[in-house]
């Protein structure tokens, strides 16, 4: 099979994802919107200036590690590492911070580690042929060790930089810079899947990986692209919580790398890899994160925070498998 | 002159004597601890206050970890018991699971101390008042309202619904509030879960749907640090909000008060102090002596730069200063406890 | 994650049942270093009683972990049984502190673990969802639904039955404990099906390839919905025995115990991919990994400690047998 057929094999597939919007986008912006309109007939200060501006920057968050993610499963590869390493690199960068008083080196600081970290998964599971999901599980718990043993409390804010400040709080404009950020990691990771030969290769490589090695592509290069990426958006991340909490906090991002997979899951990419769309991820991240709010907003009980996107989760599922059948049919 | 000198001699050699008779009835040779949550930094001070005494003492003390995990501490506790400890201290996961462990010990005529939160059946438990904690705090918080918030007090509090200790700091807080400003409000009522990244999240959506507030409560360090991160995160300014913390259990209380201009009063609970208790009342149980069913540990509001005090800060770690902090009186018993709640 | 590329397969039956031979005597050997290292080295590691304790400690992981590696052999996955075992303990005990009757309270409590694995197994085999996805959503809706229920209190044991408090404190000839009894019973009930019995081959070819499978006949919906509920039955009588371990209801138990089963299993050998493995190897991987935390916790390691090391050797010892499962193929 040449390249050419592989390109063909696949370019169905793109057809239907490839679409404005694809079938389980449709169902999301539906879902999506039902709950706004929902929350904001309960509750009007839903649509408040302040708590749009919440929302955003709690999806930025999200939206910037499940940018990465998104890539990664789409190569059929998966990463539960995330949380542990959000975590990890706050510390570092705010330590690194505290040493050196430069925000760039922070930031390098804070990448480079969150890269390697992506870099020794993707080598652990291309390499040593380790299932992503057991050699991430291995990565997160020495994570979560690695961490305390690097601080045992928060690392403080010493260097009272007022430019790390303004990662997580500033504005550009009437925009929070979390939200540019992640828009702009966003727009590239999307630009990448949809109009390169690079993103072409990651969805075949998930799609087909035994098709894209025999045509000549290095196919465990790609998946090791898309884990240091990954990696790299945690990073990114991880800094930017650090400067909204002001520490690095080692117990922060539990439970964090969930939410990251449930929202890429739910916006349509299939865990088998070769299928999904970033344009979904983002209705994902968007329908948790408003679910999350409204439940706040609504003064619920917060419980049901765990409740309603397990249901969530299961039900957009369902709906996009039997549209498909319908289509079929 | 001569006289009185003498007396001098004799009470520090009747003093020197008793410390000496008490340091030779029996020792325990081993004391094992299964904490809670051993990474966290308020368990981390509790460990050091605990280690402290025990090597006074002349005392191994082992420490193992629960790591939250109810099922992880019976487990801890099974290998402290195989191994032979001659007195166990723990810190429950909580209240009912640590219920078999205490059936265990007792069949295994190993004595347990308790620390932090109650179980039906313990014979003793080292804790600080939880209520009283928060109540203190709020009687600070007040007077502080008074002078410099004209009198108003708008609460939102970053609590823990889901453990009667924390519940109970709420509590004590906004009582101890009213008797200043009788008519203190709560605006908000959040479960910030007690980690920092969950409170900020949850204050920002409240702050959100509603900012009129003048006072963020938290049950502890990293609750009060979310909320008033959600504070500057909303963009607003620190004039004229005061920010309350409780527990002092690490350096983040020390850092914003020396940073942060709202953050004026922290409820200290020192666990340093409570580890060493504990190990004291381990001595105690393994002598077979008379012990309180709570042995109370000291805690006190700090306005200001009142931490220094009690703790000495070289910019890495603090270093608990023993004198002041033995020299608290704890109250006999709390004013609330966990079993007022449940009525 | 790549749960579909099973090049072992094409290496025929023979060849597989030496491999999987072969990997378990890896296995014990592994098994018995860890053992003999700590024997040396952690203070009465190697006691009868230490040694009882890590069975009775470990009896949990080894009875879910059945569940876990027959639903793997079958080509899904389960991760729900964590936030399973905390749901099912909810009716357990409210049945027995009502009724005082522990038949009433387990009969409950089985009850629900076959509802919740005929909605599993409905939703995987029969609605077509991937297993992974419905397994992560009914873990969040049963973990949130016991928070919602409980208010996030554990539910205490009022009723303090002899024959309940047994299944924690009881051991048999005043050896072994009885939930370690259990364990091991069920295991050999269970490897015996699987290796000697139609359905165990059954679930092997489903797992292996479903294609070929349903040309032999074999009604491949009805294969995995039964795995679901095997496994969701099991977890149940994990989660009895945890609220025995922990006299009550606790809302948070099982947290983070499928990532402990499911790396326990992958360790034994039980191939993601489905078709591949035995219950002897997983049950051999979740030995090893009991018996190094406790004899890291005998060292008096302190967790960060423990945590790391216990993600390398998981990482190790997978990256381990897969080098040697591909020279052995020659793949």
């Amino acid at each position: 099979m040449d390249m050419s057929e592989l390109t063909q094999s696949s370019a169905p597939r793109r057809f239907i994802g490839g679409q404005l919007l694809g079938s389980s986008q449709l169902v999301l912006g539906v879902i999506l919107a039902v709950l706004c309109m929902a929350i904001s007939i309960a509750a009007p200060q839903f649509y408040s200036e302040a708590n749009i501006i919440a929302i955003l920057r709690q999806c930025a968050l999200v939206l910037i590690v499940a940018s990465g993610m998104t890539m990664l499963i789409i190569t059929a590869e998966v990463d539960l590492s995330v949380g542990a390493s959000l975590a990890f690199v706050g510390c570092i960068g705010m330590a690194v911070l505290n040493s050196t008083h430069s925000l760039t080196l922070g930031l390098l600081a804070a990448l480079a580690f969150a890269g390697a970290v992506g870099l020794f998964n993707g080598l652990v599971v291309t390499r040593l042929k380790v299932n992503s999901l057991i050699a991430t599980i291995g990565t997160m718990m020495m994570l979560q060790g690695g961490v305390y043993l690097f601080t045992r409390e928060a690392v403080q804010n010493h260097h009272r930089l007022a430019s790390f400040t303004v990662l997580g709080a500033g504005y550009l404009g009437a925009i929070p810079l979390p939200v540019v950020v992640a828009a702009l990691i966003f727009a590239l990771a999307a630009a990448t899947l949809r109009f390169t030969t690079l993103g072409r290769y990651l969805y075949a490589v998930g799609a087909n990986e035994r098709a894209v090695r025999l045509s000549g592509v290095r196919s465990q290069r790609l998946k090791l692209f898309a884990f240091v990426v990954t990696g790299l958006c945690v990073g990114v991340a991880g800094m930017i919580l650090s400067s909204l909490m002001n520490a690095g906090q080692p117990t922060a991002g539990r439970g964090f790398e969930l939410t990251v997979i449930a929202a890429v899951i739910l916006g349509g990419t299939s865990l088998l890899g070769g299928r999904g769309s970033l344009l979904g991820t983002l209705l994902g991240v968007l329908v948790l994160k408003v679910i999350d709010n409204g439940i706040i907003i609504l003064g619920w009980n917060q419980d049901l925070q765990m409740v309603v996107p397990g249901i969530v989760i299961i039900l957009a599922t369902y709906l996009d498998i039997v549209r498909n059948r319908a289509n079929v049919g | 002159m001569n006289w009185s000198k003498s007396m001098l001699f004799a009470s520090a050699a009747v003093l020197a004597l008793s410390a000496a008779a008490a340091h030779a009835e029996n020792m325990p040779k081993r004391i094992g601890y299964v904490t809670n949550y051993a990474t966290h930094e308020w368990y981390q001070n509790v460990i050091k206050g605990m280690q402290s005494r025990a090597k006074e003492l002349g005392i191994e003390l082992e420490v193992q970890d629960a790591n939250l995990d109810v099922a992880k501490e019976v487990s801890a506790a099974e290998d402290f018991m195989a191994k032979g400890v001659d007195v166990l201290i723990i810190t429950p996961v909580n209240e009912e699971g640590v219920v078999p462990l205490l059936r265990q010990a007792k069949s295994n005529n190993v004595p347990v101390v308790l620390e932090g939160n109650p179980v039906k059946g313990m014979t003793t438990m080292v804790a600080i008042c939880d209520y009283d904690t928060g109540y203190t705090a709020g009687v600070e918080a007040g007077k502080y309202a008074k002078e410099k918030l004209e009198g108003k007090a708008k609460v939102m509090n970053v609590g823990l619904p889901l453990l009667s200790a924390t519940v109970l700091r709420s509590q004590g807080f906004m009582d101890g509030l009213k008797t200043i400003i009788p008519d203190a409000v709560m605006v908000h009522d959040l479960d910030g879960g007690g980690n920092p990244d969950r409170a900020l999240e949850v204050s920002s959506a409240a702050l959100a749907k509603n900012a009129d507030i003048n006072i963020i409560y938290g049950i502890n360090d990293s609750s009060s640090l979310g909320g008033l991160q959600a504070w500057k995160a909303a963009g607003k300014s620190q004039d004229g909000l005061l920010t309350v913390g409780t527990g002092g259990e690490g350096l983040a209380f020390i850092n914003a008060m020396q940073n942060e201009p709202s953050y004026r009063i922290e409820a200290a609970m020192f666990p340093e102090k409570e580890g060493y208790t504990a190990i004291d009342a381990a001595v105690k149980l393994f002598n077979g002596e008379e012990v309180p069913e709570h042995i109370v540990s000291p805690t006190a509001p700090m306005n200001g730069d009142d931490w220094k005090k009690f703790y000495d800060y070289d910019g890495t770690t603090r270093k608990i200063k023993w004198d002041a902090v033995n020299a608290l009186q704890p109250p006999e018993k709390c004013m609330k406890t966990s079993a007022d709640l449940k009525k | 994650m790549s749960l579909a590329s099973t090049d072992t397969m094409k290496a025929g039956p023979s060849m597989l049942a030496r491999l999987v031979a072969r990997q378990e005597l890896a296995l014990l050997l592994c098994l018995i270093l860890v053992i003999a290292f700590f024997s040396f080295t952690a203070e009465n590691f190697f006691s009868v009683r230490n040694i009882t304790n890590v069975l009775g400690q470990a009896s949990l992981a080894l009875t879910a972990g059945i569940g876990c590696a027959i639903v793997f052999i079958s080509g899904e996955v389960d991760i729900s049984i964590g936030s399973l075992l905390a749901t099912i303990a909810l009716p357990l005990i409210i049945i027995m502190n009502d009724t005082n009757s522990l038949v009433l309270g387990i009969s409950g409590a089985l009850l629900f673990g076959l509802i919740i694995g005929v909605v599993n197994g409905y939703l995987t085999a029969y609605a077509g969802i991937n297993s992974l996805i419905v397994t992560l959503g009914t873990m969040f809706i049963m973990r949130g639904g016991v928070y919602l229920y409980t208010g996030q209190r554990a539910i205490p044991d009022d009723a303090a039955l002899d024959s309940f408090i047994a299944l924690s404190d009881g051991r048999l000839f005043n050896v072994v404990p009885y939930s370690a009894v259990i364990a091991i019973v069920l295991l050999a009930v269970f490897a015996y099906v699987m290796q000697h019995r139609p359905f165990g081959r059954q679930i092997y070819a489903v797992g292996g390839n479903p294609e070929v499978a349903r040309l032999a006949g074999y009604d491949v919906r009805r294969v995995k919905f039964t795995c679901f509920i095997i496994s969701a039955l099991l977890a149940t009588v994990a989660g009895i025995i945890l609220a025995a371990r922990v006299g009550s209801a606790q809302h948070t138990a099982g947290l983070n115990f499928e990532f402990q089963v499911v790396a326990a299993t992958v360790l034994g050998g039980v191939s993601l991919a489905g078709g591949i493995g035995s219950l002897t190897g997983m049950a051999l991987g979740v030995l090893i990994l009991q018996f190094l935390s406790n004899g890291l916790r005998g060292l008096g390691l302190p967790t960060e400690w423990q945590l790391v090391i216990t993600g390398m050797i998981i990482i190790a010892a997978v990256a381990f047998d897969e080098a040697k499962r591909r020279r052995a193929i020659g793949g």
